[in-house]
């Protein structure tokens, strides 16, 4: 006999307001519905009544842990429209601050993982590395949430000591070399929890147009950051990790493997980061748009973010602006993940897309 | 249009693999638009299919006054951005999720929002609660 368990909106094992409806069979799961809506929250219109700096700021608050990369999108798209580029020194600093945060958001993503395996230590451990990539993060921009780096036509702060980063950036290189990658990739609880649990097909995530870790843990190997360069990325050397099992434990493993990645991209960006301005266009009070609308992307922690941007020619406030999020897209590809997964794992399968419902619920 | 060529063929003739897109597409705001001959949803989501490109999202727009709704649909192309317009003659156009399965729930937020129907599919409620009216263009109401 079948029978549904509803999960969430609020439940204990992911603190994040969303339902997903559960048909089993005995302990199997058969099939799954998403809810989500929960804490919607209108930004996009809000935006519409926002003038062009504080739009940014209100933009930041998409999302509390990859808020850097929404305002990097955003502002991306409103300098196709105001005719600026940033000067080189800007976006080696956008470089720098996006991999900071995506060591951020995989090292707490490990740590959340990890307590979901029973793994407590682990969590400990994770987030005691996440601390110190928040405090570099709070070392350059004075914030750490927050970050408020991006302006139209530049950053707001600048790196004064870059080779103090870099003495950071490797003691958080050797902690994740030294305990995280060996413990999650050796250890009997986390292949045990992780390994063929949770299997999103080559197929499947290529039908659903997955994005980011997951799309490439499925064997998909796309990341803008190679396809697209934006910012200084184009001079940037680094490997897109692809794994081709589709499982948490696949997941797991490209997110490990691009910590290393983001490292290397860090040490390259901070040795040589050019001298000068940080900013163009002025003193950054006031803008001149053209009217249309421009759409820039970023390959965020959890993947491709796109904005479009709309705008009317004197006016100082948007006409619109649509925030394509990488969760929004990564989510329904949970219903595949769960049918035949044994329901004690669907909250390891939930969270191995490293879910962000502030970001869905924009 | 010549009746005889499929428009996926159109589409994939004019997207070589790595090399600079030109006529009919044009590049405006950091996106490659198809200014070719009009074509209807349905027939631009085969051509993408065809071509292996990946769905992004679509977006819809108000327009002032009493013009309508426009829609703009995205895909990616190995990291080339492409972008379709979509005037909508009323409120309604045809759904690809049966051609295009990433494009479920940016429909059902669509409908959600701006009362577009997309004609073909079922809808289930996205963002909205049991109990909530689905399908009235939210803009509308927020502004009455």
């Amino acid at each position: 006999m079948s029978y549904k368990i509803p999960m969430g909106p609020y439940h204990p094992a992911l603190e994040e307001p969303y339902k997903l409806d559960l048909i089993c069979e005995g302990e199997t799961v058969t099939d799954a519905k998403l809810h989500i809506g929960f804490n919607f929250r209108g930004i996009e219109h809000l935006a519409e009544t926002r003038n062009y700096i504080q739009v940014i700021a209100l933009m930041e608050r998409v999302c509390g842990i990859c808020s850097n990369i929404h305002t990097l999108t955003l502002c991306s798209a409103m300098e196709k429209l105001t005719g600026l580029t940033p000067p080189p020194r800007a976006q080696y600093i956008r470089v720098i601050v996006a991999e900071l945060e995506r060591l951020h958001s995989h090292v707490l993503w490990a740590g959340i993982a990890a307590k979901l395996m029973g793994f407590k230590t682990m969590f400990m451990t994770c987030f005691e590395i996440r601390e110190k990539a928040m405090d570099v993060l709070q070392a350059i921009s004075g914030n750490r949430v927050n970050y408020s780096m991006n302006r139209i036509g530049g950053v707001n702060r600048d790196i004064e000591d870059p080779q103090s980063i870099v003495a950071m950036v490797d003691a958080l290189e050797r902690e994740m070399v030294k305990t995280i990658i060996p413990i999650f990739t050796t250890s009997t609880t986390a292949r045990s929890r992780c390994a063929g649990i949770g299997v999103l097909t080559h197929a499947k995530a290529v039908s659903c147009g997955v994005v980011g870790p997951v799309a490439r843990a499925s064997g998909v190997g796309q990341d803008l950051r190679k396809e697209a360069p934006y910012a200084a990325y184009g001079e940037m050397e680094f490997e897109v990790p692809v794994q081709p099992d589709g499982d948490v434990r696949a997941r797991l493993l490209v997110r490990a493997l691009e910590i290393m990645e983001s490292c290397k991209i860090l040490r390259q960006a901070l040795t040589k980061l050019p001298p000068g301005e940080l900013a163009s266009g002025g003193d950054g009070s006031k803008f001149s748009f053209t009217t249309g609308t421009a759409t820039a992307r970023v390959e965020a922690p959890r993947g491709e973010v796109m904005y479009s941007v709309s705008w009317k020619e004197g006016s100082r406030n948007p006409s619109r602006v649509h925030v394509r999020t990488p969760t929004f897209v990564n989510m329904p590809s949970v219903r595949y993940m769960v049918q035949g997964a044994r329901l004690a794992d669907t909250p390891l399968i939930q969270a191995s897309i490293d879910p962000c419902y502030s970001c869905t619920d924009r | 249009m010549n009746p005889a060529i499929e428009p996926s063929e159109t589409i994939a003739d004019t997207l070589s693999a790595g090399e600079p897109l030109n006529e009919p597409w044009v590049e405006r705001g950091g996106v490659l638009w198809f200014e070719g001959p009009r074509m209807n949803v349905r027939e631009v989501a085969h051509a993408m299919n065809a071509v292996g490109a990946r769905f992004i999202t679509l977006t819809a727009y108000q327009m002032p006054g009493n013009e309508g709704l426009r829609l703009e649909y995205h895909w990616d192309l190995a990291g080339r951005l492409l972008g379709f317009n979509f005037p909508l003659a009323g409120n309604s156009i045809e759904s690809i999720y049966d051609i295009c399965e990433a494009v479920d729930w940016i429909e059902r937020e669509t409908h959600e929002g701006f009362n577009i129907e997309f004609t073909g599919r079922e809808y289930e409620p996205l963002l909205l609660r049991e109990g909530n009216v689905c399908g009235v263009n939210l803009r509308e109401e927020v502004a009455k």
